[in-house]
């Protein structure tokens, strides 16, 4: 890829004029055959690399395939590598400068087709009197492809300078600004390209960002809560359909379970049969779900396990790989169904319509009309007070179930605090967020852990039950699963300093100040099991 | 980076046009190429189109003080650029006898392009001298055409033997490849059959004396972009990918 100098947009039919007065002012010219190139912009379905402030190109042309790293400040040179085969997975691409980029940028999600395009190129050569070329002129004609009509994007010209050579690059240029008043081009080509695809730019995100009225009824707040969470799993259905990476199914499962939490959590403002009917359908959903997502898990997770063993056991662990594929189609088939099943389509449609449609004011609940900051105040604070419970009741003695049930209680408490984040001062929220997601990390790997040990014994029971593996293979599980055990007694021994972390002079005067501050204001000295309020939620 | 150096004590062996062909196939396989015209001839400049022209001359780059990387000129090939030669090279080996470590200086001007180029060509005049010792010292592999005549056989043995006796230089790998083929003369045959039973460690592929080659002066251009389909640039090709797998 040539350095630019400076992109110009050229209007059309305007070339042979630009030829014609360039050979009047005394350059050699030469035009070089044009060439035609098909690109495609590429960026995860969460669009990772545009975020990370690039735009990836994959360019088909002479025979060649290039991919390029383009950052779109402008600040970094464009980075490019030979490919062979049309990207996918991040983690498939060759080594190289771009794939760096790339995997850093999107992980284990896939590159996906954002704009499709074909970019017609011609260059002319400025030639010295030896005929050396000493500036090149590339004009560039984009069109886009697939639906018709095509739609065209300014052609442009830019001055590529080569090396040795800058001072007439520059003269050129200056002469293309002044002498022939060509308009720069004041955004990169690729980013205007970027906005015209079917997909706006960053137009996707699993996060949450809601922009709730403190005044607006709960109900109203509510639905469009779920009207969010219903738009990420109707998103992700034909990317889980596919199987095009992980993270389709991974998003639609998060996005279902924050519907459950939601219809649990903030009680009374639907009617009630929709609640109980909604939780039942949508628990059906997560548990048509899960067979795929372990095995994704499995799976993502299958080289780190690899490399927690002994080099000398590392190839031992093959027999549990070819286990974990062999029954990933066959899950998949059935996950599949269940997404094209009429049970799935009356779930999205109808939960749509009940979102969409207002619910008769004979029919509210209680809490329907009441203002949602009080709303969500008060199903928080409820919240902050049960994981403190939770956590305090917590000894070394304790079973696993009492960390796991602490668990969930932590998530119920961060979906909620996520669904109500603009309702707070950024700033606070956004610390009481991160110190309940320093203790869930230390739950989640507890828990995570125990569950992967125990799915793995399971699996090598059965896979010897089989016949599918040798000793080596399960002695390979088992210092695997020993592994995992060991991980998950350092994490139980770390919970009582992390819980302690949360249950902290600070970190009660932050829930507190943020969540039960009262008509007075925050006061974060005050001891919340002491609060003389009475939990209108509590036991509830 | 690799470097590269083309070099025969005996002029007129296809020195250079071997340099810009090889160094066109290798920017053309994706390498960041440079070739450095260290000949006062500048033949490997003019075939490249570029004005021959040292900023400062050789006395310059022979005491260190000129940066290489503004001397460089991109050429018309994508990732092929040109360290330019001109005729003020003539003195080189006086200049470099004054210079703080003469036999490394060459070696010291290119370090600083480590990052920029994959390969580096030094094409190098004739004769033996201080000049031929820094090329030495500072490439990883010397390419030595060789004429199937028997002064070139001469010239060959000379050349191994300064190597030889040279310990500072010895751990560089020579590699000889006949050069200027004409397959119809019995007496080049036999000559060729002799020096290659003598040097086992010879690439195998032979450079035909063709017009095709003659005429990269009429050209300037490489073989490969105006002549791709004659048997030259199919040997040239054939000789890039024997010293790249010897490499």
């Amino acid at each position: 890829m040539h350095q630019r100098f400076q992109d110009y947009l050229l209007p059309s039919g305007s070339k042979p004029r630009l030829v014609a007065t360039l050979t009047q002012c005394g350059w050699r010219l030469l035009e070089d055959p044009p060439g035609l190139a098909a690109v495609r912009l590429l960026d995860s379905f969460d669009w990772g690399a545009y975020l990370a402030g690039a735009i990836v190109e994959e360019r088909l042309e002479a025979g060649k395939r290039r991919l390029l790293w383009h950052d779109l400040s402008g600040g970094e040179p464009t980075l490019e590598q030979l490919i062979f085969d049309a990207p996918g997975l991040a983690r498939d691409l060759a080594p190289g400068p771009v794939q760096g980029r790339i995997l850093a940028a999107i992980g284990v999600r896939r590159l996906l087709p954002a704009v499709e395009m074909e970019v017609e190129t011609q260059v002319l050569r400025l030639l010295d009197d030896e005929e050396k070329t000493l500036v090149r002129l590339v004009i560039e004609e984009y069109r886009l492809s697939g639906k018709e009509p095509r739609r065209g994007l300014a052609s442009r010209l830019s001055v590529n300078p080569l090396k040795g050579y800058e001072v007439e690059a520059q003269a050129v240029a200056d002469w293309l600004s002044h002498g022939f008043a060509l308009e720069p081009a004041l955004r990169p080509l690729l980013a205007e390209a970027l906005t015209l695809g079917e997909r706006p730019p960053g137009g996707y995100s699993s996060k949450l960002a809601y922009r709730l009225d403190p005044a607006e009824r709960a109900d109203e707040a509510l639905r469009q809560i779920l009207l969010g969470l219903l738009d990420t799993i109707e998103a992700n259905i034909p990317g889980a359909r596919e199987n095009l990476d992980s993270e389709f199914l991974h998003d639609l499962r998060v996005a279902t379970r924050r519907t459950r939490a939601a219809l649990a959590q903030i009680p009374g403002v639907l009617p009630p049969q929709v609640e109980t009917e909604f939780r039942a359908r949508f628990a059906w959903l997560q548990q048509v779900t899960g067979p795929v997502r372990d095995l994704d898990v499995y799976l993502l997770d299958f080289d780190a396990y690899q490399a927690s063993l002994p080099q000398s056991m590392r190839g031992d662990l093959e027999p549990l790989r070819f286990y974990l594929l062999s029954h990933y189609a066959d899950e998949h088939r059935l996950l599949v169904e269940a997404l094209n099943s009429a049970t799935m389509d009356h779930l999205v449609h109808h939960w749509r319509q009940v979102l969409t449609e207002p619910t008769p004011a004979e029919m509210a609940p209680a809490n329907a009309d009441r203002p949602i900051k009080a709303l969500a105040d008060e199903r928080v604070w409820r919240m902050v007070r049960r994981v403190r419970k939770e956590g305090r009741a917590i000894t070394v003695e304790s079973p696993a179930a009492d960390m796991h049930e602490l668990r969930k209680s932590c998530k119920k408490l961060r979906y909620l605090m996520e669904f109500f984040q603009n309702l707070y001062l950024g700033q606070a929220i956004g610390g009481a967020i991160k110190l309940l997601k320093v203790l869930l990390d230390n739950l989640g790997t507890f828990q995570d852990l125990a569950v992967q040990a125990g799915h793995l014994q399971d699996m090598a029971a059965r896979m010897q039950a089989q016949g599918l593996t040798g000793t080596p293979a399960l002695l390979a599980m088992g210092a695997l699963v020993a592994d995992l055990l060991r991980r998950q007694e350092t994490a139980r021994e770390a919970f009582a300093d992390t819980f302690r972390g949360f249950d902290s002079d600070r970190g009660r005067g932050l829930f507190r100040g943020l969540f039960h501050a009262g008509p007075g204001g925050a006061d974060p000295g005050a001891e919340p099991g002491s609060d003389p309020q009475p939990d209108p939620g509590h036991g509830s | 980076m690799n470097i590269v150096g083309v070099y025969s004590i005996k002029g007129g062996v296809g020195k250079t046009a071997t340099a810009v062909n090889l160094a066109y196939l290798a920017a053309e396989g994706g390498s960041r190429t440079l070739l450095w015209d260290l000949d006062p001839q500048a033949a490997a400049t003019f075939y490249l189109r570029v004005k021959p022209k040292v900023k400062g001359g050789g006395k310059s780059l022979a005491h260190g003080r000129t940066d290489l990387d503004g001397l460089v000129k991109a050429t018309d090939f994508d990732g092929l650029d040109l360290l330019p030669g001109d005729f003020s090279l003539r003195n080189m080996d006086l200049m470099l006898e004054d210079a703080k470590r003469p036999t490394k200086q060459l070696l010291r001007l290119l370090r600083p392009l480590a990052d920029a180029y994959d390969t580096v060509f030094l094409d190098c005049p004739p004769s033996i001298s201080l000049l031929s010792e820094n090329v030495f010292r500072a490439a990883d592999l010397l390419l030595v055409p060789t004429v199937p005549t028997t002064l070139s056989e001469r010239t060959l043995d000379q050349l191994t033997g300064f190597l030889a006796d040279h310990v500072r230089v010895s751990g560089i790998e020579v590699l000889p490849f006949f050069s200027m083929v004409n397959s119809g003369l019995p007496l080049q045959v036999g000559l060729m059959e002799r020096v290659a039973a003598r040097y086992p460690g010879m690439l195998r592929t032979a450079i035909p004396l063709t017009a095709d080659v003659e005429s990269m002066g009429i050209h300037r251009l490489p073989l490969q972009v105006y002549a791709p389909g004659c048997p030259a640039a199919h040997a040239y090709r054939a000789l890039w990918a024997e010293v790249q797998e010897r490499g």
